[in-house]
């Protein structure tokens, strides 16, 4: 079971209770944390049987019709650049050559192959009666849109990665330092599809319901990224980020998060892959510039502990309130 | 309406691209989905541009579909409310302010069910939800049926908003305590 903030995060998201800004929240965190995942579908079981009571309505019976356009088979031309062809019947040669491309569409590592396009072919088609090509060409505009979006996601993911490769290099301790190309390959191609295993995400917030600061730890490269939530800029003073460990008497600072929306960088050498796990984090208001002392002056606003993104073959530490 | 089984065998056809499985799925359950999205959305144009979606989703998504985590229904009801509540959030709260005849259907939670048209899920479900104040209940339906934010309930109710936040988080916790494991 998850902790109750996050069951109670992941049961408002459920009912449908949440800001636009929490749902953002929520939904990134479901994308990177299969714990809260588990919430949410649970909570998707307990209140999905009210819909028991709804009324029924019929829908206008042309909602089917657009339905059934959005489905049709994948052509071939419909594949980004490959050779143009119109249309197909039920040749015998293309029907087997579908029956292979639909056991590659449902094998789900294929996943994102069927994202791009309109789903699984069925193995039998039906001629678009009226007005095919207005049909067809509105479909590949939305096929094209939705390829736009999927490259615009891949963009931010590279962007996110690029930026924390590219920051402050010089902070980095030279042995650290990525080799220029091959780093940027490794850290993208699992990236992409499967985040790498060591690595820890921890939602910073006052309330369950307000996440104000997404820190990701990433403990084989050494970096971390603070993501800007709901948490506004202080004019004239700093939010500061510190690492709170029983293997050290007093917080540690990871240093003054920006004021754009991501902050990142380095993260200091001296705490390995178990201190990080094991932390809690925090974000205080200090005065601009950060804490003079080197430990927390200003009220602590946000805490939060770490979480691994992707369950790791060893049972991850259970979340702690 | 077809039983659950066969619904799940519509899936695991759907699944496997069959366009027929599509359209007797479509068949089984347009109704029931038009009718929670126009609950949620008011206006007619909005939730059959959300129906298009959900079914597109289902159709991609149906080999994600797991019959041990939940019905086919509750699993698609889930897919429709999900992307009609980000529509409504993302307007914004004052610009969903319907039609009144659209507001007489969402401004109170549906007609008590017949007790044999029960699933034994609802029925445990409504047992746990009888176990709150009915001010407490009355706000936990009008969030699920009416997609209600925090704020929306705030004002409709004329209750301080984190009162609503504080009633919501303690009554959904005590549903889950009280239902215990699925």
């Amino acid at each position: 079971m998850y902790d109750d903030e996050h069951d109670a995060l992941a049961a408002e998201y459920v009912l449908g209770t949440l800001s636009a800004e929490e749902r953002d929240q929520a939904e990134a965190l479901l994308s990177i944390d299969s714990g809260f995942e588990a919430s949410v579908r649970q909570w998707e079981r307990r209140l999905g049987e009210l819909n028991v009571m709804v009324e029924a309505v019929e829908p206008p019976p042309d909602v089917w019709e657009r339905i059934k356009t959005g489905i049709a088979p994948i052509q071939p031309s419909d594949e980004l650049q490959f050779p143009h062809v119109e249309r197909f019947e039920s040749e015998p040669s293309f029907a087997a050559a579908l029956d292979s491309r639909l056991s590659e569409a449902t094998a789900p590592e294929v996943r994102p192959v069927v994202a791009l396009a309109d789903g699984p072919p069925p193995t039998e088609r039906k001629r678009v009666e009226r007005g095919a090509d207005v049909v067809h060409l509105a479909r590949r505009a939305r096929r094209w849109r939705r390829l736009t979006f999927l490259v615009g996601a891949i963009a931010a993911v590279l962007a996110v990665y690029v930026a924390v490769w590219q920051v402050a290099p010089e902070r980095i301790p030279l042995q650290l330092r990525p080799p220029a190309a091959g780093m940027l390959a490794r850290q993208v191609a699992p990236g992409a599809s499967q985040p790498p295993q060591d690595r820890l995400v921890a939602v910073l917030q006052q309330e369950p319901t307000a996440p104000a600061f997404l820190l990701t730890v990433d403990t084989r490269n050494r970096t971390m990224v603070v993501r800007r939530v709901s948490a506004t800029p202080e004019t004239g003073r700093s939010y500061e980020l510190w690492l709170i460990s029983s293997r050290f008497s007093s917080p540690r600072s990871l240093g003054i998060v920006g004021s754009d929306e991501f902050t990142q960088r380095a993260l200091p050498a001296n705490y390995d892959a178990d201190t990080l796990r094991t932390a809690s984090y925090a974000v205080s208001l200090e005065p601009a510039g950060g804490s003079p002392s080197g430990v927390p002056t200003g009220p602590v606003l946000f805490t939060g502990n770490a979480v691994e993104a992707v369950p790791a073959s060893q049972p991850a530490a259970p979340p702690r309130t | 309406m077809l039983t659950q089984a066969e619904l799940i065998w519509l899936l695991g056809a759907v699944a496997k691209g069959d366009e027929a499985a599509f359209a007797r799925l479509y068949e089984a359950t347009r109704a029931k989905l038009y009718g929670v999205l126009l609950r949620i959305l008011g206006r007619q144009e909005l939730a059959e541009e959300v129906m298009q979606e959900t079914y597109l989703k289902v159709w991609k998504t149906a080999t994600t579909f797991d019959p041990m985590l939940g019905s086919p229904i509750t699993w698609m009801v889930a897919i429709a409310r999900n992307r009609a509540i980000d529509i409504v959030r993302k307007k914004g709260e004052a610009s969903i302010e319907v039609g009144p005849e659209a507001l007489a259907v969402a401004s109170e939670a549906p007609a008590p069910l017949a007790r044999r048209e029960m699933t034994e899920e609802l029925k445990r479900l409504l047992s746990c939800l009888g176990k709150l104040d009915p001010e407490k209940q009355r706000i936990l339906l009008l969030a699920y049926y009416s997609g209600w934010s925090r704020d929306q309930l705030s004002k409709k109710l004329d209750i301080p908003v984190n009162t609503i936040k504080t009633w919501l988080r303690r009554s959904l916790l005590e549903i889950r305590e009280c239902m215990g494991v699925l």
